[in-house]
């Protein structure tokens, strides 16, 4: 790479007051390069533009002024910080003629991996970690939606993952802007932009927004294209012109409960066929939703709220099969079988809250919105984990993560206090009384002897 | 648990580059200087492959003096490739050299269907053999017509006529200009645009870059958009004196 701002030496920028030292260039692309830096001792990230960039598109350094005044919507994005033009004294040591500038942002962790990582099939995560990326990443757009923004481009090349937790990071924050009043230079990324922006019919927007966010979780979840089925294998060349049919002339969703044409094939596309199953029907409706009906009526796609709904309760529904040990999504109630090994899945204990339920599980978790209908879901700040007890494993029990104490009340009516930290047996219990609300526990009825 | 244990379906994508090996690529360690570009742009070519899953990059080379050969002949993973050195002696085979690759783009041995192929020409001189058969005999070949054609002049002698009826004619198009052959004037340009073409182009082909409204919406003349030339990045050898050929 042939780095435009010298690595090691120490710049000048208009604003700043101290030097910025130049650590090391991390990457570079069509747009421009991204350096990791230091300033005053902490590292933060500098993208760097190429003039090409800032000539094609007129409204960037006003977007990044607004974006910078405004904050970032949540920390899920590694969102602009300040912008800078290097001080004359310092502009002989850049290696373009051109006039250019940057913008300074939060450094990407190093536990933080590109999305298409995972895509490829690369990256050890887990399913429930998959559905906590793919909540981080609606409850992202949800933020971002509700402050009046819009992305414009999203694709799997500016999200990254933590495997280990399931948590994501943004970047490339610069084409955000107010909602459909900021005509800013980019479209989105083919695959992922809205057919009617793939088109020329439409700006990108926060309603194409809702399409692209479909199609990412769509890829998260089940490691294929929503479009790539039949109709893809008929393309021998997928060129420009054959994406733009398949994307935007005639798109067609591979799972359309009407429209069959595009069906996954079964070798060929295996990961959609094994992994759609897997999710429960309320959170497959939101794709249909969207790439049926919202095709081509933007207004009718799921919106982000939808998202964050959905996919919290799909983890609330967590269970493991006993037999292979995967994790399994369908709701409690119905007979089901493992989607992995096909054993029969047993009914869990559920505990039932004042706002929903989540099944006894191990690390299934309870948040304050499973108490408060006027708080929307957030997975940050667990207020209890359901946990395998350490010498037995098949007793399950609730640790308490609040900073206060429970009442835990058995059948009998005795009731024994669990102080924060602390686990107590569900077993033993019918309910937990809380300060946030009542923890019901409630138990699978045996099925009815045989007549 | 893990995941389920499947992964993204993808398509071939075929990168050959075709070099020119005659003698006078010996003069001024032109010969050498393709020789290091094309082995310094491998890790960042691997690193797009890896963060393009929908693309499988594969590589082959023919070189061309006295006579056309494949220099690597089964299409290589790009992490997997090593670069033997080529060597320079004799004339210029360029017509054999694309009745080489017109065979390579017949279907089979080509897949059914695959990712737009991206073919290089590296020059520095005339063809001495029948070039209008060899690009007549590619020109037939609908993976040839589909493919991604870059031809980079090395130094003042090479035919930029030739070059330019390798890569073919196309207008100019919303605001582009059209496509020219590159004239790498020294190893440094030479290695920008090696690099650009195993990586941008690579990355262009094989999963599309996010667009800007520059980019004309409407099916281009060319199946690929081309991404922008690299910046002409001040070189701090350009102080001691260039390599000049």
């Amino acid at each position: 790479m042939n780095w435009i701002l010298p690595e090691g030496a120490s710049l000048g920028f208009e604003g700043l007051a101290a030097p910025l030292r130049i650590v090391r260039g991390l990457g570079g692309g069509t747009q421009g390069q991204v350096y990791e830096v230091e300033l005053e001792g902490e590292r933060l990230a500098l993208k760097w533009y190429l003039p090409a960039c800032i000539a094609r598109d007129a409204g960037l350094e006003r977007r990044l002024a607004a974006s910078i005044r405004a904050t970032a919507p949540n920390d899920a994005f590694l969102w602009p910080i300040a912008l800078l033009r290097a001080s004359p004294a310092s502009r002989p040591l850049i290696r373009i003629r051109e006039e250019s500038f940057g913008y300074l942002m939060p450094l990407r962790p190093p536990a933080y991996v590109g999305a298409s990582e995972h895509a490829a099939g690369r990256l050890a995560i887990g399913l429930r970690q998959v559905l906590r990326a793919c909540f981080g990443l609606a409850d992202a757009f949800h933020a971002l939606h509700l402050a009046g923004l819009c992305y414009k481009d999203v694709s799997l090349g500016n999200l990254f993952l933590e495997p280990c937790g399931g948590g994501i990071l943004i970047c490339d924050n610069d084409n955000v802007a107010v909602d459909g009043a900021d005509h800013g230079a980019v479209l989105g990324t083919p695959g992922f932009m809205a057919p009617e922006v793939l088109l020329g019919q439409a700006r990108p927007g926060a309603d194409s927004d809702l399409f692209s966010l479909a199609v990412l979780l769509f890829r998260l979840l089940t490691r294929h294209d929503p479009l790539k089925g039949q109709m893809e294998l008929a393309i021998r060349c997928l060129d420009e012109p054959a994406r733009r049919r398949l994307c935007g002339e005639d798109p067609v969703f591979i799972f359309d409960p009407v429209d069959a044409r595009n069906r996954p094939d079964p070798i060929e596309h295996a990961a959609a066929l094994i992994t759609w199953p897997i999710y429960p029907r309320p959170l497959q409706a939101l794709f249909e939703q969207t790439f049926c009906r919202g095709m081509k009526q933007p207004s009718r796609r799921a919106l982000t709220g939808q998202w964050t709904q959905e996919l919290a309760r799909t983890l609330d529904q967590c269970r493991l099969c006993p037999a292979c040990g995967q994790e399994n999504f369908l709701a409690a109630g119905a007979p089901a079988l493992c989607w992995s090994c096909g054993s029969p899945l047993p009914q869990p204990i559920t505990l039932a809250l004042p706002r929903g339920a989540v099944l006894a599980a191990p690390d299934n978790e309870l948040h304050p919105h499973h108490f408060d209908a006027l708080v929307g879901e957030d997975l940050r700040r667990p207020l209890a984990r359901v946990v395998a007890h350490p010498q037995e494993p098949r007793r399950l029990g609730l640790c308490n993560l609040s900073a206060s104490a429970w009442s835990a009340e058995a059948a009998d009516g005795r009731s024994w206090p669990v102080g924060p930290g602390e686990s107590c047996s569900l077993a033993a219990l019918i309910r937990i009384i809380t300060p946030a609300g009542p923890i019901a526990v409630q138990r699978p009825i045996p099925p009815a002897p045989a007549a | 648990m893990p995941f389920p244990d499947v992964k993204l379906a993808n398509r071939p994508l075929h990168f050959l580059y075709l070099c020119d090996c005659s003698g006078s690529m010996a003069a001024s360690g032109k010969m050498q200087a393709l020789n290091q570009a094309i082995r310094q742009s491998l890790p960042g070519m691997a690193a797009v492959a890896r963060d393009n899953p929908e693309a499988r990059v594969l590589v082959r080379a023919v070189s061309f003096a006295d006579r056309a050969a494949w220099h690597i002949e089964t299409p290589t993973p790009v992490d997997q490739l090593e670069w033997r050195d080529l060597q320079a002696g004799g004339i210029t085979a360029m017509g054999a050299a694309l009745q080489l690759v017109a065979a390579a783009l017949q279907t089979p041995p080509m897949e059914v269907r695959a990712l737009p192929p991206v073919l290089v020409l590296i020059s520095d001189g005339q063809p001495t053999d029948d070039f209008a058969a060899g690009l007549e005999a590619l020109r037939r070949v609908p993976w040839a017509q589909k493919a991604v054609r870059l031809a980079i002049a090395l130094g003042h002698d090479a035919d930029l006529e030739v070059l330019q009826r390798f890569i073919g004619t196309e207008p100019a198009t919303a605001g582009r200009s059209p496509r020219r052959p590159l004239q790498a004037g020294n190893a440094t340009s030479l290695a920008q645009y090696i690099q650009w073409a195993s990586t941008a182009v690579v990355g262009a082909a094989s999963m599309p870059a996010s667009r800007v409204s520059e980019t004309p919406l409407e099916p281009a003349a060319g199946n690929i958009p081309l991404p922008d030339l690299p910046p002409t990045v001040l070189d701090p050898t350009d102080d001691v004196g260039p390599v000049v050929w």
